[in-house]
């Protein structure tokens, strides 16, 4: 029978889910809000199920009514469900405004658009009938109920289409109060109608391209015509390949001649940006116009920018512990004797601002199945994120369709805990920049941290590598149906069908499908499908094995009609390609089925050399995977450098004692400074049990938090060991506005930074500690002055990860970054400031000698550690005063190598001593010396009195490279003082903490007179917190 | 002279379920020989009661998003194990087994109406997902697995926490609970909206606890967020370690 409910929350109740909405409403649309006196959020379901009504009727009951909490209305079926009329009457009665004046707003889902809901709520029906209901279709979605006078239809289609409703994949229907009382929408011939389509199998309609003799101009507008995203050069080398007789031959024995759709699309998949990094390896001709300046040493002819940089400097360290580098874009490091830590970094952008929730949650998802696909499967433990985003007091116009940079904040955290709390991951830290050149774009950096035993990262090159994928093994699809809603065009700025949505209980079951089997022994690999589909996933597969096949008709789908070359190259989510041993398959088809994860037999690997695809006995593509790896045509840019800003002069007559102390109130309030615990608390930072240093310490008390920030998480991640891991990031991209070069410098520094303060190890040749680099970048291929600034950001990277002696062993980019689109009518482009994100990994020796930010207790001294060179320009402070700056002479910071090792090999524990006399070790970064300090008395509402002899607004505001504030008993003082001057450490004594609660900022005057000012530690936490600001 | 047996602790897992590593740790540092098995495993080898009681000492449904939370938190899980196992746990406490379900656990148990029909949960009251520590304070003598601890500090880290009672038996509900010692664990201070600050529950026997804090989260001093205040202790455990212990304690009576 057909049927639909709807679930209320008792109007006794408050109805969270409404009161959001509402929230939701106000951040964009603060007059409509004022229109709404009253909101209820009612899920609802419909289902069409193979049961009597006497069955239906208890079973609904069970599962989808709670007499406590909940009122349920079912058209006449269930009355008792509900009050006096058992309809959603009893619901208006209960308003406060009576008579009121209602509508409502029924979203539902677009038909293949993931409904994870209601295949819950299929599940549940199945699991009280005691038997699987194959022919009973349910639907999900929700009915916003609405009372208030002024509402009219225009102003619920805003909140419709604005605030409710991804019109993407939702569709919404407005009910006026009448429509509503009448019930019609509870007809058997109306829920049949509003039930989505059942799932068929696809057609296997396929184009050929007749490529033969075409002029090259016409070949590249096919590829723009049918969105494939290869070069006029790349359609030659295809076409060229094609040509080749033998080939003809051999292909005509398979039925096919011309090249078919399937085989473009997988160069045009295969061969992307994403897929390939042929930005990265195309020949570039430098040139850098203002070469007097001095800077960096870059090659004129620059052969491949990974291979310059990373690669030669990844060279120059190999080191033991060093297991994977960029594999699959994984790194691997030496944990201890038996298990390695992953690690692994990605960017993502792309519907970020369309649906931030949405958005989030799919770059989430995937990064953590991302970090499971290290050989036969790591298990991740830690996830961090850095988020940019545009401004959040903007107040101009928006680009179209795109959502406020709030909104994005509240979507993102959103969805961070479907994408990656469902999966049973913990988010541990991460750093948010605000600037409205993201407004457009914003970017979220991913980087992640698994365990996996040594013995099952591949050695690539090794044959015998059991963990490598071989002819004869099985290759299986796990997780998903394929659907339309992960389909796109490679590189479009936005498409409509962009956006998916997360099936977050799907995927932790295919993550722990694989994990369980890996422990079983029955995985060989395991490859995670995500851009390009299973066209990049099952070649990369193919290649390592040496040839692969596959048939398409194997895979199931979420909705009709789906071409082949759809399928191929779809990006649905919630899917991994498993290679097998023949041997093991039924073993696994049979663990998969007990566990409920669908999977399809996609195909085999050979030993054909080519890529095989097919669909049952007819095929689709056959391609030599040589020509895939190697036939791509190599890209020549030119990059023409110029410095971007001339550098500010000298502001005369702005006195810190004047003005530092508002200045320091307003650094803690700057949304790149301001507490993010909101965000920290929202999400799961603690799942596995494994935490040790978390992103704020402080004392647990009711009401209004005391915690000061850390620099970076630690984990214990194997209980049996009391060794942990320190993960940080770093993130500067207001440095790219002066020069990428010390951009680059500056954000490796930071994440390496922050991992040594808090303990991770460094200095000896086994020290344990690597980088993961992601870049996102304006498209530089359009722009040379874009690539010269990419240039130089690698170079800069280079140059830091050498100085330091940190490994880069993983990292994707993404280099299309800039928003292209309209704003009030007209057509802009945006490019975002060029970023990169450094994550630093290294091993904790002992967990128990970590060390926070906050200070301890009154008495304890506090001390600067090096601090070299800092600049006030490009500081946190010059972006909140832009132009001139007060002081002497403005100037940028400098790296001073040096000093920087000798701090960071004696804080890692090089001297053989865990430096447990250090109370407190925080990094000066944004905001400088002075927000370091802050930050550090706001855990324990500390005072602290700290002196200065040098030119306050850069010696306090300043910032730059390897500079700690760490405070240290007095008992301790002399001993660490003289052990710091023995070492070569800079270092000096910048004051005393005390109980006073106040921070009391001294400066003296060349002539020995002191000049001060004070701040009630309440005052600098109110700013810090900027309580409401973000909610 | 033979070696003693160890109690054992039977912890499900699977389909969305999250916790069960550390709560497994939780159990095997206090002594227990532990066994984690799949939800739907024991469900298609229809694991009875009775091999249950035979075999294990202590059930637990640790914390995690069972079914994403799909149709409310733990509601999914509940049902499978009511109409999958069909488990009775009052017979199984009656024979001497103990149960513990933490956050999602305890959501699934108050679904499934272990502490009665008139009780619910639902979302906090500002709709949020939190992962804060809070302390809270154990009272009465009834739960076996609180017993001896004072107040304790642990993480909460849930959207969906908030225990109802329905507000047309309140008073009864309440009165029976206090006959019955069950409310057993509250917070120092509301942060979620729950009723009466409910932090968790247990049956009129004691054996049956459920809570919304992770004390599994709480093994070792060094998970505590200030712990770095007291390096000295760093090497201690957790306060949530002492649940645990009083299981084993507990336990070895019924071996």
């Amino acid at each position: 029978m057909f049927l639909r409910i709807e679930v209320a929350q008792h109007p006794e109740f408050a109805d969270p889910a409404a009161s959001e909405l509402l929230r939701q409403v106000e951040l964009s649309y603060p007059a409509i809000r004022k229109k709404i006196r009253w909101a209820r959020c009612l899920e609802v379901f419909w289902f069409d199920f193979p049961m009597s009504r006497e069955e239906m009727i208890p079973a609904i009951n069970e599962v989808f009514w709670d007499p406590v909490l909940k009122w349920m209305f079912s058209g006449n079926l269930i009355p008792s469900a509900a009050g006096k009329h058992g309809s959603i009457l009893d619901l208006m009665e209960a308003a406060p405004h009576r008579p009121g004046r209602f509508w409502a707003l029924e979203t539902r889902y677009r038909p293949g658009v993931t409904d994870h809901s209601a295949r819950s709520a299929l599940t549940a029906l199945e699991v009280v009938a005691g038997r699987s209901l194959p022919e009973g279709r349910t639907a999900s979605g929700s009915l916003l109920l609405l009372e208030g006078p002024q509402l009219d239809e225009e102003t619920l289609a805003v909140i419709a289409r604005e605030v409710l409703c991804n019109e993407m994949m939702e569709t919404w229907t407005l009910y006026s109060e009448a429509e509503l009382i009448k019930s019609d929408r509870f007809h058997q011939e109306r829920i049949r109608r509003d039930l989505p389509k059942m799932v068929l199998r696809g057609a296997d309609r396929m184009d050929t391209f007749s490529l033969g003799q075409l002029p090259a101009g016409e070949l590249a507008a096919l590829a723009r015509k049918r969105n494939w995203n290869l070069s006029e050069a790349e359609m030659v080398a295809i076409q060229q390949h094609f040509a080749n007789p033998a080939l003809r031959e051999l292909r005509q024995a398979q039925g096919l001649g011309d090249p078919t759709e399937v085989e473009l699309e997988t160069f045009s998949r295969c061969w992307s940006e994403a897929a390939r990094g042929k930005l990265l390896s195309a020949e570039i001709r430098y040139q850098d116009n203002d070469p007097l300046l001095g800077g960096p040493e870059i090659s004129r002819e620059i052969d491949g920018l990974h291979a310059q940089t990373v690669g030669l400097a990844n060279a120059e360290m190999q080191r033991p512990w060093m297991l994977a580098e960029f594999q699959n874009g994984t790194g691997a490091l030496a944990f201890d004797d038996d298990d390695a830590i992953t690690l692994r970094s990605e960017v993502h952008s792309d519907s970020l601002a369309l649906d931030p929730r949405a958005g989030t949650a799919s770059g989430a998802a995937r990064v953590v199945r991302g970090a499971v696909a290290v050989g036969p499967g790591a298990r991740p433990f830690a996830v961090n994120d850095v988020l940019c985003t545009g401004a959040l007091d903007y107040a101009g116009p928006l680009p179209e369709r795109l959502r406020h940079p709030r909104r994005v904040l509240a979507g993102f955290r959103a969805g961070l805990e479907q994408g990656i709390t469902l999966s049973g991951v913990p988010v541990v830290g991460g750093a948010m920049v605000f600037d409205e050149r993201f407004l457009g774009k914003p970017q979220v950096v991913f980087s992640s941290a698994g365990l996996v035993p040594r013995a099952l990262i591949p050695a690539p090159g090794n044959p015998d590598d059991p963990n490598i994928p071989r002819p004869g093994d099985r290759l299986c699809v796990v997780g998903s149906a394929v659907g339309r809603d992960g389909f796109q065009p490679p590189n479009e700025m936005i498409s409509s069908t962009l956006v998916q949505r997360v099936d977050p209980t799907l995927q932790k079951k295919v993550l722990d499908l694989i994990l369980e089997a890996r422990e079983m022994g029955l995985v060989r690999s395991v490859t995670t499908v995500a851009e390009g589909g299973l066209s990049v996933a099952a070649f990369r597969v193919g290649y390592l094995a040496g040839g692969v096949r596959v048939d398409l008709a194997s895979l199931d789908q979420k909705i009709s009609g789906l071409k082949p070359s759809e399928i191929w190259v779809s990006e649905t989510l919630e899917r991994m390609l498993v290679a097998l041993d023949r041997e093991k398959h039924g073993l696994f088809m049979a663990l998969a089925e007990r566990r409920g994860v669908p999977v399809a037999d996609l195909g085999e690997l050979t030993r054909s050399g080519h890529l095989e695809v097919d669909w049952g006995t007819r095929r689709l593509a056959f391609v030599e995977l040589d020509f895939i790896q190697h036939g791509c045509p190599r890209v020549k840019l030119d990059a023409v450098w110029s410095v971007p800003a001339e550098m500010p002069q000298a502001l005369p007559g702005y006195y810190f004692s004047q003005h530092g102390r508002q200045a320091l109130l307003e650094l803690l309030a700057r949304p790149n400074i301001a507490s993010k615990e909101w965000l920290q608390r929202g999400v799961d930072h603690e799942l596995q049990g494994a935490s040790v240093l978390k992103a704020f310490s402080g004392p647990i008390q009711p009401g209004e938090s005391h915690v000061s920030p850390n620099d970076c998480s630690v984990l214990r991640p194997k209980s049996t060991s009391s060794a942990g891991v320190a993960i940080a990031t770093g993130v500067a991209p207001r440095y790219s506005d002066w020069d990428p070069y010390l951009m680059a410098q500056g954000v490796v520094d930071e994440a390496v930074r922050n991992v040594v303060a808090a303990g991770g190890e460094y200095g000896n040749t086994d020290s344990v500690l690597a980088l993961a680099a992601s870049f996102s970048w304006a498209d530089p291929t359009q722009d040379s002055f874009s690539l010269a600034g990419l240039v130089r950001g690698f170079y800069g990277l280079r140059q830091a990860a050498l100085e330091l002696s940190t490994p880069i062993l993983a990292g994707n980019h993404a280099f299309s970054e800039e928003y292209r689109g309209q704003v009030q009518g007209k057509d802009v482009r945006v490019p975002i400031p060029g970023t990169l994100t450094v994550t630093a990994v290294a091993r904790v020796p002992e967990v128990r000698y970590v060390r926070s930010a906050d200070f301890k207790s009154p008495g304890d001294g506090i001390y600067v550690l090096g601090a070299e060179v800092l600049g006030l320009v490009g500081s946190e402070y010059h972006s909140m005063r832009p132009g001139n700056l007060p002081g002497t002479r403005p100037r940028l910071p400098e790296p001073r190598w040096d000093g920087a090792r000798r701090i960071y090999a004696w804080l890692g524990g090089t001297q053989g001593k865990e430096q447990v006399r250090l109370r407190s070790v925080h990094d000066i970064s944004d905001g400088g010396l002075l927000v370091a300090v802050a930050e550090s008395c706001l855990a324990r509402s500390l005072g602290a009195v700290v002196v200065t002899r040098d030119e306050p607004w850069e010696a306090w505001f300043g910032e730059g490279f390897s500079a700690f504030v760490v405070s240290v008993s007095e008992a301790d003082g002399l001993l660490m003082e003289s052990e710091w001057t023995e070492l070569g450490i800079p270092w000096r004594k910048l004051g005393t903490v005390n109980a006073t609660s106040k921070l009391e900022v001294r400066n003296q005057q060349p002539d020995g007179s002191v000049e001060s000012w004070a701040v009630e530690v309440g005052e600098l936490r109110r700013a810090w917190r900027k309580d409401g600001y973000w909610q | 002279m033979s070696t003693p047996r160890k109690p054992r602790a039977l912890v499900l897992t699977g389909e969305g379920i999250s916790c069960e590593r550390e709560t497994a740790q939780g159990f095997l540092r206090a002594g227990f020989d532990v066994e984690v098995r799949h939800l739907n495993d024991l469900i298609v080898e229809r694991f009875s009661l009775d091999q249950l009681s035979a075999r294990f000492q202590v059930l637990v449904l640790p914390g995690g998003a069972s079914h994403g939370a799909d149709l409310g938190a733990g509601k999914l899980l509940a049902l499978r194990i009511s109409h999958g196992l069909g488990w009775d746990f009052s017979t199984f406490v009656a024979r001497g087994g103990l149960i513990l379900g933490v956050s999602n656990g305890f959501q699934a148990m108050i679904r499934m109406g272990v502490f009665g029909k008139d009780l619910s949960i639902a979302r906090n009251i500002d709709g949020k997902f939190q992962d804060i520590w809070v302390r809270v304070l154990p009272s009465g003598s009834r739960c076996v697995w609180l017993k001896g601890v004072g107040q304790v500090e642990l993480p909460v880290r849930h959207s969906e926490g908030r225990v109802m009672i329905a507000s047309f038996r309140r008073r009864e509900v309440l009165a029976k609970m206090e006959r019955y010692g069950m409310m057993c664990l509250r917070y120092e201070s509301d942060f979620n909206g729950s009723d009466e600050r409910i932090a968790g529950l247990c049956d009129p026997t004691g054996r049956i606890f459920g809570l919304m804090p992770h004390p599994e989260a709480f093994l070792r001093w060094t998970a505590h967020p200030d712990w770095t205040y007291q390096p000295g202790r760093s090497g201690s455990p957790g306060q949530g370690a002492e649940l645990f212990n009083n299981a084993f304690q507990e336990a070895l009576r019924s071996i």
